[in-house]
C-alpha cells in the first residue's frame, strides 16, 4: 500500500480520491456478514422447525433478468463515461434506472403472488419458510433503495454532465455498489431456490 | 483549535464543535458521552448491589435514584432485572466499545500512523453523532411505562419476545433494539474509518511493522467489528420481526396463563447462535485495544522496547481468529452434542495461548525496566494482573464438562467482570491519563491518580474476586435475592462484603471524575512530549491543529520501541534513552522489530 505525504492544504480532496473505494469496499463487507447471518438463521431453522415446500413465483426469475441486464447497463455506462462519451453514458445510465425500477416492481409483484399462494409473513398462517423468503427479499430490496437513490444522483449529474473521463468518481462508487447489490441478488436467489 | 493555514475557512462555533469533522475532536466526545454512560451504568450496579447485599432493605439512595422502581426505597423485583439488563448493555457496549474504541481509535490513529485525519471526516462525525442518538434513545427507555428491557444484557428470546413475559419486555425493549441498531450503524461507520485510514493513509516510511502496536490492536478490532456487528443487528432484525409482526423466527410452542400462542417453528436457540456470534468477538472488540493502550505504556514508561513485537502482532491475529469460532462456549448448556461442545472447548482453549504470549511479553518487556509508575503505568499493571486472573477462570468455563456446573452462576460473573470491568477499563483509564496531554495539553495530578488506582484495584478484587467463590457454591447470576434459598444462608456475608467494596470503589472514581474535570480546565499545561516517547503522536505540537502537523507530514525511518538503545560500548545512540520514529538511522544502525 503506498502512503501519501501532503505538502498543501488541499489534503481532504486527495485524501477521499485514495480512500472512498477502500471505505466502500469495507461497507460491502458488512452487508455480506449480515446476509451470512441470515443465511446461518436460515440453515439453522430449517434444520429445526417445519419447513413448509415454498413454490417461487416467476416473478422472482424475472426481476433477476432484470437486475442483471441493469448490471451490464451501468457497466457500459460507466465505460462510456471513461471514453468521453456522454451522450451514450446517459441512455445507458439512464437505462439502469428503469432497470432498476423494474426490478423493484416484479419484486412487489413477486409478493403478491406468494400471498395468492397462501405464503404469508406473520400470524398464525405463516411458517418459517415464508416468513424467511419475505425477509431475505425485502431486506435486499432495502439495501437497493440505498442503490437507486444514488442511482438517481448519478443519473442527474450525467445528464448534467458532470462527469468526464478524468472525474467519475461518483458513478464508480455507485456503480460498484449496484454490481454488489445484483451479485447478492443472484446469491439469494439461487439461496431461495435451494431452500424452498 | 486554531486554524494556521490561510487556505482555511473560518468554522462557526457549530462546525467546530458540535459536527466536528476534526478526528481529535471527536474522540473526546466519543470520551466524554462514554465516560457519562459508565457513570450512570455504575450508578446502577451500586444500586442493586445494595439489594443484593442487603436484601429487601430500605435505602435513601435506592429511593432517590429509583423513583417509582422502587417502594418505600426497596428495589422491585423486576426492575432489579432491568437494572442488571442496562447495566450490562451500557457498560459492554456504551462504555467499552464505544467509549473505549472511538476515544482512543479516533485519537491515535492518524497521529500514530502520521495522517492529516480520518479517510472520512464526514462518515467519522455521523459515527459520533449516531452513538450520541443511540444513547439518548437508551436512556429514554429507563423513563418509558414498563420499565426499560429487562431480559439480560443477552436478551434472549422468549423473555425478550413477548411484551406479556416482563414488563420491560413491552416499549422498554422495542426501544433497546432500536437504539442498538443506530449504535450498530455507528460502530460499522467508525470500524470503516479506522480500517481504510491504517490501510492507505499511512506517512512516508510508516510500514505496517514499523506501526506501533496500539494501531494493530485499532485494526483488528475494526476488522472484528465489521464481521461481527452485522450478525448482530440480523438477529435483532428478526427479534423485532417476532416482537412487531408476529413472525416465528425465535418463538414456538409458548403457552400463557392455559393458552397457545400463535407463534410456532421457532427456535430460542437460534438467537442464542446469531447473538453469541457478535457477542464473543464482542468481547475481545472491547479487549484487544486496552492491550494495545497496555503495549504502549508499559514499554514507554519502563524505557524499554516491547518484548516480540511479532509476537504481539501474531498473539492479536490470532486473537481475533480464534475468537470468531468459539461462540458456542456460551452455549454449552443448550443441548448441544457434546463432540460440537468438545469443538468449541479446543477452540476455546488455544485462545489461552496467544492471551499468554501477550501477558508474557508484558512482563518480560517490565523486567529490568527503568520504570517509571506514573498512574498510567499503574493501571496498564494492573491490566496485566487482572487479565491473568480473569484469564485463568476463563479457562476453567470453558470446558463443557466444568461449565454444566457453573454456567449462568456468579463464577461467570466473577470471570468477566474481572476481565471486561477490569482488565478493560483499567486499559481505558490508562488511555486517559497517557494521552490526557494530548487530548487537553495538560498534565492530570498524579497523586490523585495513585489514590484512584490503588483503591480501584483492590476494590474492584474485593468485589470480584468472592464471586468465584459464591459461583462453585451454585448461587446463580441475575436473581433478585439470595435470601430466599436455605442453601444459600452462608453467602449472604459474603453478599454483603462484596457490597461493600462496590460502594468504595464506586466512590474512588469520583477522584478520577474531579482529577480529569479540574486537571483539563486547570491543569498544569504538559510539554510536547511530557512521557519522552517515540510514536508519532508526541511529534505533533500541543496546539491542536486540523491536519496535525504544519507543513509537511514526518517521515518515519525506524520502528516505535528505541528505547534505551546502546551501541557496542554500552552508550545510548542517541544520547537519550528514546529515538523519535521520524529520527533517520544512523550510519550503523539497524531498524529494531525486523
Amino acid at each position: 500500500m503506498t502512503s501519501i505525504t501532503l505538502n498543501n492544504n488541499d489534503y481532504k480532496k486527495e485524501i477521499k480520491q485514495k480512500t472512498a473505494k477502500p471505505l466502500l469496499w469495507i461497507g460491502l463487507m458488512s452487508i455480506v456478514m449480515f446476509f451470512a447471518g441470515l443465511t446461518s438463521a436460515v440453515i439453522v431453522s430449517k434444520g429445526t422447525a417445519v419447513w413448509e415446500t415454498i413454490q417461487i413465483p416467476s416473478a422472482f426469475a424475472i426481476s433477476t433478468v432484470f437486475i442483471l441486464l441493469s448490471s451490464l447497463t451501468f457497466y457500459l455506462g460507466e465505460r462510456s463515461i471513461k471514453n468521453n462519451q456522454l451522450a451514450k453514458a446517459k441512455v445507458f445510465v439512464l437505462a439502469t434506472l428503469v432497470l432498476g425500477l423494474l426490478f423493484t416492481v416484479t419484486q412487489y409483484i413477486a409478493w403478491t403472488d406468494l400471498y395468492k399462494n397462501g405464503v404469508v409473513w406473520a400470524g398464525s398462517e405463516s411458517s418459517a419458510a415464508g416468513s424467511y423468503f419475505y425477509a431475505l427479499t425485502a431486506l435486499h430490496l432495502l439495501h437497493l433503495l440505498g442503490g437507486l437513490i444514488s442511482l438517481l444522483v448519478v443519473s442527474f449529474k450525467t445528464i448534467k454532465e458532470k462527469y468526464n473521463a478524468e472525474n467519475l468518481l461518483g458513478v464508480q462508487l455507485s456503480s460498484t455498489y449496484w454490481h454488489f447489490l445484483t451479485a447478492l441478488w443472484v446469491y439469494l436467489y439461487l439461496f431461495l431456490i435451494f431452500i424452498a | 483549535m486554531s486554524a494556521t493555514h490561510h487556505h482555511h475557512e473560518e468554522q462557526d462555533f457549530l462546525f467546530k464543535y458540535i459536527f466536528s469533522q476534526d478526528h481529535k475532536m471527536i474522540s473526546k466526545q466519543f470520551l466524554i458521552t462514554g465516560f457519562l454512560m459508565g457513570f450512570i451504568g455504575m450508578v446502577m450496579s451500586t444500586l442493586f448491589r445494595l439489594q443484593l447485599g442487603f436484601p429487601g432493605e430500605s435505602f435513601w439512595a435506592i429511593d432517590f435514584f429509583l423513583g417509582s422502581w422502587a417502594e418505600n426505597g426497596v428495589m422491585a423485583p423486576d426492575k432489579y432485572l432491568a437494572l442488571v439488563t442496562m447495566h450490562g448493555t451500557i457498560m459492554v457496549f456504551f462504555l467499552l466499545t464505544a467509549g473505549l474504541s472511538g476515544t482512543f481509535s479516533n485519537l491515535l490513529i492518524p497521529l500514530q500512523i502520521g495522517a492529516r485525519d480520518m479517510a472520512s471526516g464526514f462518515l467519522n462525525m455521523l459515527s459520533y453523532w449516531f452513538f450520541f442518538v443511540s444513547t439518548i434513545i437508551m436512556l429514554i427507555s429507563l423513563g418509558v411505562e414498563g420499565g426499560s428491557a429487562s431480559a439480560g444484557w443477552t436478551i434472549y428470546p422468549p423473555l425478550s419476545a413477548l411484551p406479556q413475559a416482563i414488563p420491560g419486555s413491552g416499549l422498554g425493549m422495542t426501544l433497546w433494539l432500536v437504539a442498538m441498531a443506530i449504535f450498530i450503524a455507528s460502530s460499522l461507520l467508525g470500524s470503516l474509518n479506522y480500517i481504510v485510514t491504517i490501510l492507505n493513509l499511512r506517512t512516508k516510511g510508516m510500514t505496517m511493522t514499523r506501526l506501533p502496536l496500539t494501531i494493530w490492536a485499532f485494526l483488528v478490532t475494526a476488522i472484528l467489528g465489521v464481521l461481527s456487528f452485522p450478525v448482530l443487528l440480523s438477529a435483532a432484525l428478526l427479534l423485532i420481526f417476532d416482537r412487531s409482526f408476529g413472525t416465528s423466527f425465535y418463538l414456538s410452542d409458548i403457552y400463557i396463563g392455559g393458552q397457545v400462542l400463535e407463534h410456532s417453528g421457532g427456535s430460542p436457540i437460534l438467537f442464542e447462535h446469531l447473538f453469541w456470534f457478535l457477542g464473543h468477538p464482542e468481547v475481545y472488540i472491547v479487549l484487544l485495544p486496552a492491550l494495545g493502550i497496555t503495549s504502549e505504556i508499559v514499554s514507554t514508561m519502563s524505557r524499554k522496547p516491547i518484548f516480540g513485537y511479532r509476537a504481539m502482532v501474531t498473539s492479536i491475529l490470532a486473537i481475533a481468529f480464534l475468537s470468531v469460532i468459539v461462540w458456542g462456549h456460551h452455549m454449552f448448556v443448550t443441548g448441544m452434542n457434546p463432540f460440537l461442545g468438545a469443538v468449541f472447548t479446543f477452540t476455546t482453549l488455544l485462545i489461552a495461548i496467544p492471551s499468554a504470549v501477550k501477558v508474557f511479553n508484558y512482563i518480560t518487556t517490565l523486567w529490568k525496566g527503568n520504570i517509571i509508575f506514573s498512574p498510567a503505568m499503574l493501571f496498564s499493571i494492573g491490566l496485566v494482573s487482572t487479565f491473568i486472573s480473569g484469564g485463568v477462570t476463563g479457562l476453567i468455563l470453558g470446558d463443557s464438562a466444568l461449565d454444566i456446573n457453573i454456567h449462568d452462576t456468579y463464577f461467570v460473573v466473577g470471570h468477566f467482570h474481572i476481565v471486561m470491568g477490569l482488565s478493560a477499563i483499567f486499559g481505558m483509564f490508562a488511555g486517559v491519563y497517557h494521552w490526557f496531554p494530548k487530548m487537553f495539553g495538560r498534565m492530570m495530578n498524579n497523586t490523585i491518580g495513585f489514590f484512584h488506582f490503588w483503591i480501584t484495584i483492590v476494590c474492584a478484587y474485593g468485589v470480584f474476586f468472592p464471586m468465584h467463590f459464591l459461583g462453585l457454591a451454585g448461587v446463580p447470576r441475575r436473581y433478585y435475592t439470595n435470601s430466599e434459598f436455605p442453601l444459600f444462608d452462608n453467602m449472604l456475608d459474603i453478599n454483603e462484603l462484596v457490597t461493600w467494596f462496590a460502594i468504595v470503589a464506586a466512590f474512588a472514581q469520583l477522584l478520577f471524575v474531579f482529577n480529569f474535570f479540574y486537571s483539563a480546565l486547570r491543569g498544569p499545561r504538559s510539554s510536547q512530549n511530557p512521557w519522552r516517547a517515540n510514536s508519532l503522536e508526541w511529534t505533533a505540537p500541543v496546539e491542536h491543529i486540523h491536519g496535525n502537523w504544519p507543513g509537511e507530514i514526518p517521515e518515519v525511518h525506524r520502528w516505535a520501541y528505541d528505547y534505551s538503545k546502546v551501541d557496542e560500548n554500552g552508550e545510548y545512540v542517541s544520547g537519550e534513552d528514546f529515538i523519535s520514529q521520524v529520527v533517520p538511522l544512523g550510519p550503523n544502525e539497524k531498524d529494531g522489530g525486523h
